[in-house]
């Protein structure tokens, strides 16, 4: 298998769950969630390409999890609907509440499951050239190319940051309130930085005529690929279910 | 083959409310020399730069600019409208942003340029490899582009912009990040390369000027100050001590001038090793 049938075969995948996500019930989101942790191990296309970014899809997991059940608890709090289901603390939660938490939980869980596993498990040079050859704009290229890049180098960036203010005395290292705190102390250079090189990177490229790109290599390589079937099959899937999703919607 | 460069009567404001970047500059430079731009910071040496390479009037669109440039054949009315890369080819001071990231070796983010270019090679080694022989970095071909140190990084930077052959070469502040030997290795490559590229590079001190500069400009406050030989600004150096730091040359100058001055052998050869003959 090829890296741009590869590829193509993910894209396509990301966009069937992200078409499952707005559409099928919460309960089959949260198996496609399961599912996605999985082949996370199981799925060699999909295993992350570094044991840094195998860290960073761990690390979220754990997070999105702890996320999603304080979405789950705070709309069975404040949605007072339906029968009490359980009590938390002497609390009561209603259980109209956490069904739409659940319901809200699994659909973030979904979407930010599948692109992140996209983003870790792809080399970021494949993914633009991928891109490029299936006749992405440069300007689109180049915008996309700046955000990953961002991405990339955001904790480098955000550590960077802490050791600075931490230099300057700032109690950055004493427990979560104070790392809480100086969250927003960091956010100030963090995101005047990151605009900086941002702009500086661009120019870059565009220095070495990234934007004046010619098409006949994308072309060339365009005829050079083969139908693949797999990919044809996850995108008719997403219209599947969009489709059904559309004529349940008519017929209620 | 490298191109002339002729500066006249240029003016820039970054929109029409701030005050002038650059004041009537008025420019010579010829084809296959160094001309060092020096100057304090917020002199407008990026600026002229950045004129030169196309990206000003892209990247501040409300800039009023007046006066012409030449490059080589190709006369511009105020501002060029695009960037005139593979033409000029301008190396920004930070290197690490030169790295596109878009390729996992320092041969393939050489060749990415040449892509840009629509001018891949049939046999693309053939080319990159002398080129990365030439500015010693042969070795990293297979490497990591974002994996090098400040030195090398600045050396594949170079590369990526020199594998075009750009008549024109931009050099903004080119030594930040190099240690003195970097500094050295940098103005052979540069010495070497003067015959078929015409090199204009900005400095905020006079050091890595010397040795390889045809022509030094003396930049401040957008005005230009001096424009003549390195040898010319030597003999007036007390001049410009409030603009560069010049603590380390000022003591030498009486000393300079006089082995200059005098037919001597140990003159000649200080001459040669300061790029005034």
């Amino acid at each position: 298998m090829s890296t741009g049938q590869s590829l193509s075969r993910k894209l396509a995948l990301v966009l069937l769950l992200w078409v499952c996500a707005f559409t099928l019930p919460w309960t089959i989101q949260a198996s496609l969630c399961v599912v996605l942790i999985i082949a996370r191990y199981a799925v060699l296309p999909l295993r992350p390409i570094t044991p840094r970014s195998a860290k960073a899809f761990s690390r979220f997991i754990l997070y999105s999890i702890a996320v999603a059940t304080f979405i789950i608890l705070l709309n069975g709090l404040l949605i007072k609907e339906g029968a009490v289901a359980a009590k938390v603390f002497g609390i009561p939660l209603h259980k109209e509440g956490l069904l739409f938490g659940a319901r809200t939980a699994s659909r973030l869980l979904l979407l930010s499951f599948s692109i992140l596993l996209f983003f870790v498990s792809t080399s970021l040079p494949d993914l633009i050239e991928h891109l490029q050859t299936k006749g992405l704009p440069p300007y689109l290229a180049l915008v996309l190319l700046l955000t990953l890049h961002f991405l990339d180098q955001l904790p480098a960036r955000i550590h960077q940051i802490f050791l600075a203010q931490q230099a300057r005395g700032a109690p950055v290292d004493s427990g979560l309130l104070s790392r809480t705190k100086a969250l927003f102390s960091i956010l100030s250079p963090l995101v005047l930085s990151s605009i900086v090189e941002s702009i500086e990177r661009g120019t870059a490229l565009e220095l070495r005529g990234f934007l004046q790109r010619p098409q006949v290599a994308r072309v060339i390589k365009r005829s050079e690929s083969e139908t693949d079937w797999l990919t044809i099959s996850l995108i008719l899937l997403a219209l599947a279910v969009l489709i059904y999703r559309i004529v349940q919607w008519l017929i209620a | 083959m490298a191109d002339r460069i002729v500066i006249q009567s240029f003016s820039l404001q970054y929109s029409a409310t701030t005050p002038g970047v650059l004041s009537s500059v008025s420019l010579d430079i010829p084809s296959g020399t160094c001309c060092a731009i020096l100057g304090p910071t917020g002199a407008g040496k990026s600026s002229l730069l950045q004129c030169l390479a196309g990206t000003m009037q892209r990247h501040h669109p409300e800039s009023v600019a007046s006066g012409t440039i030449q490059i080589g054949e190709r006369l511009f009315e105020a501002l060029p409208s695009h960037v005139l890369f593979p033409s000029v080819g301008y190396a920004l001071q930070d290197p690490h942003v030169q790295i596109s990231g878009v390729r996992d070796t320092v041969f393939g983010e050489i060749l990415f340029t040449l892509e840009n270019t629509g001018e891949v090679p049939d046999e693309p080694a053939a080319v990159i490899l002398p080129l990365l022989r030439k500015l010693g970095i042969d070795h990293l071909a297979d490497r990591k582009p974002t994996s090098l140190s400040g030195g090398e990084t600045q050396r594949v930077a170079l590369a990526t912009i020199l594998v075009a052959q750009p008549p024109v070469l931009l050099l903004d502040e080119p030594t930040t990040a190099m240690d003195l030997a970097a500094q050295e290795k940098l103005r052979g490559i540069l010495r070497g390369m003067k015959q078929s590229t015409t090199i204009v590079l900005t400095d905020t001190q006079l050091d890595f000027a010397l040795g390889i500069c045809d022509q030094i400009v003396v930049l401040e406050q957008g005005k230009v100050l001096f424009d003549g030989t390195p040898a010319a600004f030597l003999r007036r150096l007390d001049e410009f001590h409030t603009s560069l730091p010049l603590e380390n040359w000022l003591p030498l100058r009486q000393q300079i001038l006089r082995l200059l001055d005098q037919p001597s052998r140990l003159g000649s050869r200080l001459a040669l090793t300061l790029g005034l003959k």
